[in-house]
């Protein structure tokens, strides 16, 4: 797999410094576990984080938190960390997808249950978790080949991960493993460009925007 | 702070050397070195404290971040790996997931090296080849070289905590501004350390 799309150095930022919301989260944390480049820039930022952190200044401590010095030593047993996973961690090898959606999914990609939205357009919308539920939206979508998705742009941000196949659009084609970075500025219209179907994973900050008369009726029936 | 070994909390804010950080925080994985651990907890809990204040917390959440931050250090430090990052940035992640699962209720997603499905480097392309020490003095390096409309927005990300939108409307900037600074910011300090 040869990635030519990237995520942008500004949400990778917003990543890393964890102001992204969840949906968003999982589309990024999906490609860096198939992307070095991407895994080595989120490490760069986490460095330059280091870096400030030990530069900061200092905030007063409490006695009681001074204390913690003494504290933590002598009550804690060191553990490895183990209290944050289940001992025995989940197999999702046979989803196919990468380890943070492949925890979201209901199935592997062949047996999702999608639901069409319009003929050749299909989705399925993935659980969310945390408290910020109603922040963003994160979906699977297929489209089928030589399908065109209406032409949208966005209110707020979109991640796009291509899973399998490939689409073309006004900003280039992308293939499996690429991540289109959308802002409220740019207006696309994806088409499906081999024969087989495109299977993306999208993640939206806030709903899509159709542009056309007919697209906008669509508007409802997406949800998105 | 008093503690058996004798480490004041340094009023004054001094610097240990990253060096120092590591080594201490190495010899708390392999060791349980507790004053190893005293001297990383009087350099970095104030700062931690500080920075999460900056980030816009209250003072009472702050202090619970910072201390099951600094509990978590001492349990997990058998994990750090001084080769892979230095002990502030491994710190800093750790307070930043101890933020994010007490804020929102939520794991952050994360890759897990573990997974068929991840992608490892390719060990050929020799990019791992730096130390970590020189990575540092790069990164502060090119990170001096940024413009300072860059470098603001930079720190009031990582700093401040703050959504690019909040950084677009607190500077009076287009958002769009906000993100292609970041960008460019980013850019070149790959360029820079790119640049042997």
């Amino acid at each position: 797999m040869s990635i030519r799309h990237h995520i942008g150095d500004d949400t990778l930022m917003a990543y890393v410094n964890g102001t992204l919301v969840e949906p968003l989260s999982v589309v990024v944390a999906t490609h860096l576990a198939i992307c070095p480049r991407c895994r080595k820039s989120a490490a760069l930022m986490e460095d330059l984080a280091g870096l400030l952190l030990m530069e900061a200044e200092t905030a007063p401590l409490s006695p009681a938190e001074e204390a913690m010095a003494d504290i933590i030593p002598s009550s804690a047993s060191p553990d490895a960390g183990n209290d944050d996973q289940p001992l025995i961690k989940p197999d999702y090898s046979n989803t196919g997808v990468p380890m943070p959606l492949a925890e979201r999914m209901p199935a592997t990609l062949d047996d999702i249950p999608w639901r069409t939205l319009i003929p050749g357009i299909s989705h399925y919308p993935l659980p969310k978790s945390g408290s910020q539920k109603n922040k963003g939206t994160l979906r699977l979508l297929k489209i089928a080949p030589g399908k065109t998705m209406p032409e949208h742009s966005h209110t707020g941000q979109e991640l796009t991960l291509i899973l399998r196949g490939s689409y073309i659009d006004d900003l280039g084609r992308f293939q499996t493993g690429d991540i289109a970075d959308l802002d409220s500025e740019t207006l696309h219209q994806p088409v499906a460009d081999t024969a087989e179907d495109c299977i993306c994973l999208i993640a939206t900050d806030a709903p899509l925007k159709f542009s056309g008369f007919f697209s906008r009726l669509l508007q409802p029936v997406f949800g998105i | 702070m008093t503690s058996p070994g004798g480490i004041r909390q340094d009023k004054t804010g001094a610097r240990a050397l990253p060096d120092d950080l590591d080594r201490d925080l190495t010899a708390v994985g392999l060791d349980q070195d507790a004053t190893a651990f005293r001297r990383l907890f009087a350099n970095l809990a104030p700062r931690l404290k500080f920075f999460l204040i900056k980030g816009g917390m209250i003072e009472s959440a702050a202090e619970d971040v910072m201390q099951e931050t600094m509990m978590k250090v001492w349990r997990k430090a058998e994990m750090y790996d001084s080769s892979k990052a230095s002990a502030s940035t491994w710190i800093y992640s750790i307070a930043r997931n101890v933020k994010i699962d007490r804020l929102r209720k939520e794991h952050r997603p994360e890759p897990d090296p573990e997974d068929p499905c991840f992608v490892a480097e390719d060990p050929e392309t020799g990019e791992q080849a730096v130390s970590r020490k020189q990575d540092r003095e790069r990164i502060q390096k090119a990170m001096a070289l940024l413009p300072p409309e860059q470098m603001t927005i930079i720190k009031m990300s990582f700093f401040e905590e703050r959504s690019h939108g909040e950084i677009a409307e607190m500077l009076e900037i287009p958002l769009g501004t906000v993100k292609s600074r970041i960008r460019l910011a980013f850019g070149k300090i790959r360029a820079e350390l790119e640049d042997l």
